[in-house]
């Protein structure tokens, strides 16, 4: 890999988990919604897309849609039962579906390929343009986040997060206040994992290959430390702590360590970071609820 | 005007309120007194919605309120300050009363927004009527009790609540804002805001409301004026138990 190919590849990575860990903020950071399902939504897009990319041949914007739409569909669902549930039992429910998703890709060998995943993903053609090189997706894709993270922006800065951050100190004032807690949850819950879909989706265009491994609880506690060390609710707090974990562990690639131990050492870094900041700011992370 | 009849509200075998009905018209100020654990805040609960009684109506302005949920109920007028303060504590003192205005008037999605920028002067006209303009853009955590009692109330004023329902608002503010509370409850009697108070303070609630209602183990043992319940035995023996007169005349002649 060339030095520039490799500055592509770590620029797309971020703008990936960018999108990730902002709509993964969005609802845990503002809101409160402890979504351990954020990670199956991502899947669903990267899924979504794979399969109507490379068994239909439908078109980028197309996919993207789709994968909103079906993500949409899913969150609705899995809200309608999740969301009333108080913040311990909402993570174990989204936790619950979350395993119900991975089961899925694993299982359902006719549309998912199982555990051999689905390749020869085509990159996205618009127009006239293809974004086969990575310069150009990067191009496209750092276009795209700027529009995603400028609607994130107007979001955590605007009426909504008000609304957002009311429900999750005091859900009885916001009620008292006329707004109601669980609509509120609900369109917090689909608009995050729309996001988090679309993500999915670019990261399969990206890799032209997925399989489950990629959706596990693994990346889930990789996208909870981004939020949890940029500050949950911080905008600006998310995209700093994204660069700082995404670049992290790029150093000890020039490490002369065997690969077998580079890959857990990561992890490890990852956990110990989650850990460290968890214990130290245990009280603005999972603030205490008030009641009447 | 609020209208309650026969609410029963049962948790197992124990009857947290038993039999509640009672008026009251448009306007008025009632203060609602007993001891603790009589369902004086279960029954502001109950009307809030964030409680469902087994049986009984509240009608509220013409309106069936146990039909509509919690916030349906607020869009409709019912206001509540709450015991241990419903303010938001992260928020600034200024978002939280915009959050409040907002809910019936949309903000832009900018928030360089015209109708923003104008629910945030509004905000700010609240604010300086109970004297918290200078605090707008502090947390709203940071407030001194009797200010986040101020804030609570002129967010459910700014909200256009036609009835509030105060559980202990002089609970943690200093007898300096404790005045301070007051003037802006007699605002509201200005306003002519209906208000339901849950207090302790007699002689505050006394200042404030033309009629009391005694609450007593989930029951409505007395309703009348200040006056007539401040003498009435009644209370007496809710607060401090039956008084043996005889042996308190023997000690007294005793001590003589």
């Amino acid at each position: 890999m060339g030095q520039l190919d490799y500055i592509n590849h770590l620029l797309i990575l971020l703008c990936i988990y960018l999108i990730l860990a902002q709509s993964f903020n969005f609802a845990f950071g503002l809101g409160g919604l402890f979504n351990l399902a954020h990670i199956a939504a991502y899947a669903l897009g990267a899924y979504c897309t794979a399969i109507l990319s490379t068994d239909y041949d439908k078109s980028f914007f197309y996919c993207l849609g789709v994968s909103a739409v079906i993500a949409a569909f899913f969150s609705l669902l899995l809200g309608a039962i999740a969301i009333r549930l108080s913040q311990e039992y909402f993570a174990v429910g989204t936790l619950a579906f979350s395993a119900i998703v991975s089961s899925f890709l694993i299982n359902w060998k006719s549309l998912t390929h199982g555990v051999l995943g689905i390749p020869n993903i085509p990159r996205p053609v618009i127009g006239q343009i293809d974004f086969y090189q990575n310069s150009n997706f990067l191009a496209l894709l750092v276009g795209l986040t700027a529009l995603i993270m400028f609607l994130f922006y107007l979001l955590f800065y605007g009426r909504f997060a008000r609304d957002l951050k009311a429900q999750a100190e005091n859900p009885y004032a916001t009620m008292a206040i006329g707004k109601s807690v669980s609509s509120i949850r609900n369109d917090a819950f689909i608009i995050s994992s729309v996001f988090a879909s679309i993500g999915g989706s670019i990261f399969s265009y990206y890799l032209n290959y997925i399989d489950p491994s990629s959706f596990t609880l693994a990346e889930m506690v990789f996208v909870m430390s981004i939020v949890v060390l940029g500050k949950p609710g911080s905008f600006w707090g998310t995209i700093w702590a994204t660069t700082f974990l995404v670049l992290l562990p790029e150093p000890l690639r020039f490490v002369q360590i065997n690969a077998s131990i580079l890959g857990p050492m990561r992890q490890l870094l990852y956990a110990v970071i989650l850990f460290l900041v968890v214990y130290y700011k245990r009280a603005t992370i999972f603030p205490q609820k008030r009641e009447v | 005007m609020l209208k309650i009849s026969n609410l029963q509200l049962s948790i197992g075998d124990t009857k947290i309120l038993d039999d509640i009905s009672l008026t009251v018209r448009p306007g008025e100020h009632v203060g609602i007194i007993g001891p603790n654990g009589s369902g004086k805040t279960t029954l502001f609960n109950c009307i809030s919605g964030f409680l469902t009684p087994q049986s009984g109506k509240i009608i509220f302005c013409n309106k069936d309120l146990l039909k509509l949920a919690p916030h349906n109920r607020a869009l409709h007028g019912v206001g509540r300050v709450f015991q241990n303060f419903g303010i938001f504590r992260e928020m600034t003192v200024l978002e939280n009363v915009v959050a409040a205005i907002e809910t019936k008037k949309m903000s832009g999605i900018f928030p360089w927004s015209k109708s923003y920028q104008r629910h945030v002067s509004q905000a700010q006209e609240f604010l300086a009527e109970v004297g918290l303009g200078d605090k707008a853009d502090k947390k709203a955590g940071t407030l001194s009790g009797g200010q986040m009692r101020l804030l609570e109330i002129s967010r459910a004023l700014a909200f256009g609540a036609e009835m509030f329902m105060l559980d202990e608002p002089t609970a943690g503010v200093s007898p300096k804002m404790k005045g301070e509370v007051e003037s802006l409850l007699t605002k509201l009697s200005r306003l002519n805001k209906t208000v339901l108070i849950i207090e302790h303070d007699m002689n505050f609630i006394q200042r404030l409301c033309g009629r009391i209602i005694v609450m007593d183990t989930g029951k409505i043992i007395l309703d009348d004026t200040p006056e007539n319940v401040r003498i009435n035995p009644q209370l007496q023996e809710i607060y401090f138990g039956t008084i043996n007169n005889d042996a308190h005349n023997g000690n007294q002649k005793g001590q003589a």
